[in-house]
């Protein structure tokens, strides 16, 4: 029962708060910021107070995340097989490929224009951070709560019809179909 | 509904109601598959990244207006919710156009999966309807126009997915309620549908139709050890806008997999060529009793898309 709380709970925490890092830009060598803002659409969630240093204390390398590369060569074996000297390996924050709006006419447009992209497949920026950040948190056992990360606003309740918005029946009145 | 197949039902029955729709698009006979239109977009559902928040269903509720819910769309209680004896979770509704279920597994985490009207390249609610109350656009949703519709409720029953649902709100004015894919205020203007713009996992992925084959078989191809090598709805009833990817087998998270792999119509066709003369007679009888039910004025209202059937005939 626990686990299916924390697992439901996961669910609510990564809502709509498109993350964003406003990190300054910065190559090898030079110091890592020690926190992060990433608030950049924040909605029914307000924004993530990131601790980038916690996550530089865990996480092996930096590729964890920034998958490209980080200075050195690229991580992924696979990558490199076409992009060892692409410029697009380069970037640092996820904004820099991954759009806010992934799925606009204009962008679907834009993707499909040109007939030999082999990645038609990338996800918007809400979702590449979820995934990544999510799936990450899931494999060890950090945590997966929404608002382990994220405060719900006013909006959000409204939205959820919860809070002070639940609806007036209770949590437990009957259900039906 | 018990003892009675569903599908033997809708052999015997639909089969009717189809040939009635036909006659009166001149495109019975002779029909070639239709693999839906060009440029159709569709929605990739993959079930391997969905974690069960039901966002997508609280956005469609605020989208479309509906009721009030019974209970939080973050209250995770109504993924125990089961009926008719357990064999049932939670369905479509007038009051919901998408609902989120949770199918437990022998091993690993439970696998959610989100419901909602599949948008078929060929729908089978479009073809049971004899009054054309429905209508496939070019963009590829299936839509329904309640002011042609007289309530006989043949399109629940056609439908493989059990999707429609009646409204009983009023006696007078019958109607069916469904996904609409967001059509009037989004996807005719170019955009996502309210489910796939807030689902914060981007487990609902929004493109062209046949874009979205690739990417979801290119998914696979990378990473075969997670999914089923299957795209359900690639090529179910015919091909539905809407597909999935999952990493357990279908039959775990529900689906029905015992579908046939073209149109719901097909059933029919072999029917069509013994009776098509007494039931060219129907569609008017019963398009009479319509107008007079509804003082004449049974005008259609969704003129930009033409119906599939008749897009045929061109
Ligand atoms: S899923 Fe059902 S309601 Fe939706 S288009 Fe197909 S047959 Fe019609
Ligand atoms: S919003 Fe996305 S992740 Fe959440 S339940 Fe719906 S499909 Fe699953």
């Amino acid at each position: 029962m626990k686990s299916r709380k924390i697992q439901a709970l996961a669910g609510i925490g990564m809502i709509m708060v498109l993350f964003f890092l406003a990190a300054p830009v910065f190559g090898a060598g030079e110091e890592a910021p020690t926190s992060v803002q990433i608030d950049s659409l924040s909605y029914l969630y307000s924004g993530v107070d990131f601790d980038h240093e916690l996550h530089v204390d865990v996480a092996e390398n930096c590729s964890a995340c920034h998958h490209h590369r980080f200075g050195g060569e690229l991580e992924d074996k696979q990558c490199a097989r076409c992009h060892s000297g692409s410029k697009g390996t380069f970037a640092i924050t996820c904004e820099n490929c991954h759009v806010k709006e992934p799925f606009t006419g204009q962008h679907i447009r834009k993707m499909e224009a040109n007939l030999n992209r082999y990645h038609l497949d990338m996800t918007g920026l809400k979702g590449a951070y979820h995934l990544r950040c999510f799936n990450c948190h899931i494999k060890t056992g950090a945590p997966t709560g929404c608002e382990d990360c994220h405060t719900r606003t006013d909006a959000g309740n409204r939205f959820y019809h919860s809070g002070e918005y639940a609806p007036k029946g209770g949590v437990h009145a009957g259900v039906h179909e | 509904m018990s003892g009675i197949s569903r599908r033997k039902f809708l052999k015997t029955t639909v089969a009717g109601s189809s040939a009635l729709a036909l006659s009166t698009t001149k495109t019975a006979f002779g029909m070639k598959e239709f693999h839906g239109y060009p440029d159709s977009m569709g929605v990739l559902v993959d079930l391997t990244r969905c974690i069960g928040c039901r966002t997508c269903e609280a956005a469609c509720n605020k989208e479309h207006g509906l009721p009030e819910p019974k209970l939080p769309f973050d209250d995770f209680s109504v993924f125990d919710q089961v009926f008719h004896d357990g064999k049932q979770k939670r369905r479509t509704s007038a009051e919901a156009y998408t609902v989120v279920n949770r199918y437990d597994q022998d091993q690993g985490a439970p696998v959610f999966r989100k419901i909602n009207c599949n948008h078929c390249n060929e729908p089978a609610c479009l073809t049971s309807c004899f009054v054309n109350a429905y209508t496939k656009t070019k963009e590829g949703a299936v839509i329904y126009n309640a002011d042609v519709c007289v309530g006989c409720r043949m399109c629940m029953v056609a439908c493989p997915f059990r999707i429609p649902a009646y409204s009983y709100d009023s006696a007078l004015h019958p109607e069916v309620i469904k996904c609409n894919f967001c059509y009037d205020k989004r996807l005719k203007h170019g955009k996502p549908p309210a489910c796939v713009e807030a689902c914060p996992q981007e487990a609902l992925t929004f493109g062209h139709r046949k874009t979205l084959v690739k990417v979801a078989h290119e998914r696979i191809r990378e990473q075969p050890d997670k999914y089923v090598d299957h795209v359900y709805g690639e090529t179910e009833v015919g091909g539905t806008s809407w597909m999935f990817l999952s990493g357990v087998p279908f039959d775990k998270v529900g689906f029905d997999t015992t579908l046939q792999h073209h149109p719901i119509l097909d059933n029919t066709k072999s029917f069509l060529s013994f009776v098509p003369m007494v039931l060219g007679i129907w569609p008017a009888m019963f398009l009479g009793f319509h107008l007079l039910a509804k003082g004449g004025k049974g005008e259609k209202k969704n003129k930009e898309s033409k119906p599939i059937v008749e897009e045929h005939v061109e």
